[in-house]
């Protein structure tokens, strides 16, 4: 708002600078010039000139009027006005323009001075956070190289024990199959031993039951032998 | 140990009355014979001991097993024991009874077991032979068991002395 207030006041100053300037250009013109010109004779009569003179004199200022103006050097009377404009519009500027246009810089300084120095500081905290990211992103990874590693470590202890488990349960079963193989073994044999006695005894008990009443009576006399000869 | 002090009063009381009597060594005999024949017939101690049995039925079937072949005594003791429901203790009774006798007599009962019937002489050459060792006159009650297959066992009180073919063929099993 500064800044467009600062060129209004600018633009108005150059227009008016035109403004008064343009009369002094307006005032010369070769017919006036002449004119003036020729209206002089009376007057350089009554000064006392002799016509050869006045004609010279005449000759010289229309020669003047003729003669074209210099194109590099303003008007001297212009050149008053266009001093005087400037010094005005100079010191409008100095007064109103230059310290509007100078805060406006200043401020624009200002503002791009903390906009760098906001993006100085958006780098930093960027870089800041890029190194914490890659400091997270370090530990991260040691971190789950550590918890790999934990995972690792325990399904090795795990394959370990169950595998530990695993020969002990076969050792086991072993073991009780053998204690079985070897108890349906005994069994084996005591029943097959029990069945042989089964079968020898009963032979022997239809041996003895046959025995007739005469070996039955030697048996009861070897018997009473026996209880006799103990006396 | 009650059914024992049962039989004890029983067999003294038994012998008493047997004693008066004066044939106290036939009725013993005859009663030891009876109380063999019980532990040897499930059916005979079952017709006996049977309880829903009036009490006279049970002394007639006593009376008509026995007859005139025993000695009225030995009836007469049997029936009574049977009568007042004694049927079941009637072994234990009458060996009690058994013992009280020898005892009185200073003699020792040897019950004798044998496949077959033991001759009179060798109950004879038994008896004495047991007496012989046990320094007492030994009178030989025998009784026929099959079960023994072949020689005899021999129970005086508390001590057996086993000679029979069962017994060698069990020593034989668990040789075995």
């Amino acid at each position: 708002m500064r800044i467009r207030t600062a060129l209004a006041g600018v633009c108005i100053l150059v227009l008016s600078s035109i403004g008064f300037a343009a009369p002094a250009h307006a005032a010369e013109s070769i017919g006036s010039c002449v004119v003036d010109v020729s209206m002089q004779v009376e007057e350089l009569r009554e000064q006392g000139l002799s016509d050869y003179e006045i004609e010279n004199e005449l000759e010289s200022q229309a020669e003047a009027c003729v003669e074209a103006p210099n194109p590099v050097l303003p008007d001297p009377v212009e050149l008053i006005w266009i001093t005087i404009a400037f010094s005005v519009l100079l010191v409008l500027g100095l007064k109103f323009a230059f310290p509007a246009v100078s805060k406006a810089m200043e401020d624009r300084s200002e503002r791009i001075r903390s906009d760098l120095e906001a993006a100085e500081k958006a780098k930093e905290d960027a870089q800041a956070e890029q190194a914490r990211y890659k400091e997270s992103l370090a530990d991260a990874k040691g971190e789950a190289n550590r918890i790999i590693e934990e995972a690792r470590l325990a399904a090795e202890a795990l394959r370990a024990e169950r595998t530990t488990a695993a020969d002990a349960e076969a050792a086991d079963i072993r073991a009780k199959a053998n204690a079985d193989a070897e108890s349906i073994k005994a069994q084996a044999l005591a029943d097959l031993r029990e069945e042989v006695t089964a079968i020898a005894l009963g032979a022997a008990e239809r041996v003895v039951g046959n025995i007739d009443t005469a070996a039955q009576r030697r048996l009861i006399d070897d018997y009473i032998d026996q209880v006799g000869s103990q006396n | 140990m009650a059914d024992e002090r049962v039989a004890v009063a029983y067999a003294d009381a038994l012998y008493t009355v047997t004693r008066v009597e004066g044939n106290v060594e036939r009725v013993e005999d005859e009663l030891f014979r009876i109380a063999r024949a019980l532990e040897s017939s499930d059916e005979l101690r079952s017709a006996l001991a049977q309880q829903q049995t009036p009490a006279a039925r049970r002394q007639q079937i006593v009376e008509d097993l026995l007859g005139s072949a025993a000695d009225p005594t030995t009836v007469a003791i049997i029936s009574l024991l049977v009568g007042v429901g004694r049927s079941a203790e009637l072994p234990a009774i009458i060996d009690a009874f058994v013992e009280r006798a020898a005892r009185e007599s200073g003699r020792l009962v040897a019950t004798v077991r044998a496949a077959v019937a033991l001759t009179d002489e060798q109950q004879n050459r038994l008896a004495a032979a047991l007496s012989a060792q046990l320094g007492h006159d030994v009178t030989v009650k025998v009784i026929v068991d099959p079960s023994v297959l072949g020689g005899v066992v021999t129970q005086i009180g508390d001590t057996v002395i086993d000679g029979s073919i069962r017994h060698r063929l069990n020593q034989l099993r668990e040789a075995i």
